[in-house]
């Protein structure tokens, strides 16, 4: 047999898998949206209208979407960028969005921003799934205009944006192609911006909120599979627990409470730390009476995913000989219940109660561990403009008095099964602040 | 006594009563800050690393209050705790602790370590700075008294010599920055490292009665318009 024949025998026999490799590409390349996402539309000439009930409006959209909290350095000049997000292929640094032509959206048209907003791919490439697209593909074509008015509107900075620093083959923008033909699924159609409250509770949730890239269960690479639906999880890079958003989490919230939480960071049910004290601060004290009612009946109604248990960030560990002998109920009464009362039930808008806390009855520990370590101050806001604070107790506790007085609440109040050891806990120390 | 009369009093009692209400209540607030800097800002014995509050100037306690929340100043543990706290709440916190007594008396922590020759040196920058590099004296900006001035130069008394040192150095990296124009920046690059152990030792050792005021607003007029003070040469 000639070399030549050899060669095609060997084609002829491997055709069907080229052609089965082709036609799954070729499915799954459709499925996230075919080639329309990478059609940039360089020659837009839409004008928008940029008066100032159209800016105000986008502020407060900006506010909602939080926008500046993720395109702002610490200190930093707002919508400026530079922020860097740490995630498990490196660091990635968020894109200036002010009107400065050469580092900002200066030259961008409505069309490309709405574009870029929508299908996450703008003249720079595939963008990362940190930027949360898949989200703001949900808002109505008002409010993409309303928000590149309000960006056109404040001051150009020439900050340039810092090159990312990831690993291959993430650092490489076109594998993002292959990431978006397994894991993205553009929605078929933008939800109206507004019917009923719950209708609008979602829209904001879903749409400009973003609150599933902390509050659902992430999947494979970073992904958001459609079963984690805020079904609640760790959020990456910064160690901290988010709880699920739905009915059974948010039982013990009224509409009102959960209104409350949102715009003042607190509440008789439960005050807002870590993330989410910024997310308040940030954002959601800016808030109108209406959407903050809107989001919590919204959120309140989401279904109870049957998801799988988060997976927790500890191995266990073997318990050390000494832990036996440290009783947890012993360092709660002298460390914790002068503010947090001797059952756990808190005291009147001072001190949050345990009993049913977020920290309390996660499945993962690493909240009530954080607070304890480090301590925390809510929010500022309208509705709490003097808060009280958690003192740090890292230098007051030994590790293992903390194993086992955050054990003795779990287990308590929390229905869990909580192991900790002093070991855990050290491998939780130190403070992420970017 | 007329009804007029009572009505006055009855409102002054209680204007009173709600103001001295809410100072103790910004004690049970403030647990947190108690933790390492006391009660009452006085310090925490046996941690001489964290700094005394009380009876600093209360704008001097807000910039640092700010520049821990924005960045300019690196303290992991002061940053997760203020980075949520607006202008408001940050300047009735360090009013709180700059209407507490002063501790002007410092652990003296490192008597053994200055020899006359090293005293000298310090007494010198101290007192008259070092013209030839352009250093100040400390006393030029910090008071004759070496007590502050209100509302934005702190004490250099009542400070243990490791945390003064500690300072310069965060000076010298820019781990701390002050509003621009960033005058100890300028200062603490000029000196050399010797001399700031020196002048830090010096300092911790300077005898001091307890409670001495920082001086009054507008007693005397620093030489250099750094970026927090009333004078400031403001830069965008």
């Amino acid at each position: 047999m000639s070399a030549r024949r050899r060669f095609g025998m060997l084609a002829l026999a491997l055709l069907p898998f080229v052609l089965a490799v082709v036609a799954v590409g070729g499915v799954m390349f459709l499925r996230q949206g075919g080639f329309a996402p990478y059609r940039i539309p360089h020659d837009g000439s839409r004008v928008v209208a940029g008066g100032a009930a159209t800016i105000a409006r986008g502020e407060y959209l900006a506010h909602i979407g939080n926008c500046a909290a993720c395109h702002t350095t610490r200190g930093g000049v707002p919508f400026a960028g530079g922020r860097a997000f740490t995630t498990g292929y490196g660091t990635i640094y968020s894109t200036n969005l002010t009107p400065d032509v050469q580092h900002g959206l200066g030259d961008w048209s409505a069309e490309e921003f709405a574009h870029t907003m929508r299908n996450g791919v703008s003249r720079h490439g595939v963008l990362y799934p940190v930027f949360p697209y898949a989200h703001f593909a949900l808002l109505s074509d008002a409010d993409l205009d309303a928000l590149y008015a309000y960006l056109r509107s404040v001051p150009a900075s020439a900050v340039a944006t810092l090159p990312n620093r990831l690993e291959f083959p993430a650092s490489w923008r076109p594998a993002l192609i292959a990431w978006r033909m397994l894991y993205y699924r553009p929605i078929e159609s933008p939800s109206p911006a507004s019917t009923t409250p719950v209708d609008r509770g979602r829209y904001l949730v879903d749409g400009l909120g973003h609150c599933a890239m902390c509050h659902s269960t992430r999947g494979k690479r970073g992904s958001l599979p459609p079963e984690g639906y805020l079904a609640g999880g760790i959020i990456p890079g910064i160690g901290w627990y988010a709880p699920p958003l739905d009915s059974r989490q948010l039982q013990r919230y009224s509409v009102e409470q959960l209104a409350d939480y949102l715009r003042s960071g607190t509440s008789a049910i439960g005050t807002a730390y870590g993330p989410m004290a910024e997310v308040v601060y940030s954002s959601l004290r800016g808030i109108s009476d209406e959407d903050a009612n809107a989001i919590a009946m919204y959120i309140k109604q989401v279904p109870v995913h049957p998801t799988r248990v988060p997976p927790a960030i500890l191995a266990p560990n073997a318990a050390p000989a000494q832990a036996a002998s440290i009783n947890g109920a012993d360092v709660y009464e002298h460390s914790c219940a002068d503010c947090h009362g001797a059952d756990g039930e808190g005291k009147d808008g001072k001190y949050p109660p345990l009993r049913d806390a977020v920290a309390i009855t996660a499945p993962d520990p690493i909240n009530a561990v954080r607070m304890i370590l480090y301590g925390g101050m809510p929010p500022t806001t309208a509705g709490n403009p003097r808060p009280h604070t958690m003192p740090p107790f890292v230098q007051q506790l030994t590790a293992a008095e903390i194993a086992a007085v955050v054990n003795y609440m779990r287990q308590t109040w929390g229905a869990q099964d909580a192991q900790l050891t002093g070991v855990d806990i050290e491998a939780m120390h130190g403070i992420v602040i970017d | 006594m007329s009804n007029r009369l009572h009505r006055i009093l009855a409102i002054a009692f209680l204007l009173y009563a709600a103001g001295a209400a809410a100072e103790d209540d910004l004690e049970d607030r403030l647990a947190a800050c108690a933790v390492c800097h006391g009660k009452h800002g006085e310090g925490a014995t046996g941690s001489e690393y964290y700094p005394h509050l009380a009876g600093k100037p209360a704008g001097y306690l807000l910039e640092q209050l700010q520049g821990f929340r924005d960045g300019r100043r690196i303290n992991a543990q002061m940053t997760w705790l203020v980075q949520f706290v607006d202008d408001a709440y940050l300047r009735e916190i360090a009013q709180y602790y700059a209407a507490e007594p002063p501790r002007t008396r410092a652990a003296d922590t490192g008597a053994s370590d200055l020899t006359e020759a090293r005293r000298a040196i310090a007494e010198k920058l101290v007192e008259h700075g070092d013209p030839e590099r352009e250093v100040p004296a400390c006393s030029e900006c910090h008071g004759k008294a070496l007590t502050g001035l209100e509302p934005g130069v702190p004490a250099l008394v009542g400070l243990p010599a490791e945390y003064i040192i500690a300072q310069f150095g965060n000076w010298r990296e820019g781990i701390r920055r002050g509003a621009a124009p960033d005058c100890m920046h300028d200062v603490a690059n000029k000196i050399a490292p010797e001399d700031i152990r020196a002048i830090a030792t010096w300092l911790s050792q300077r005898p001091n009665a307890d409670a001495e005021r920082p001086a009054a607003a507008g007693s005397f007029v620093p030489p250099k318009a750094c970026g927090s003070l009333p004078h400031a040469e403001r830069r965008p």
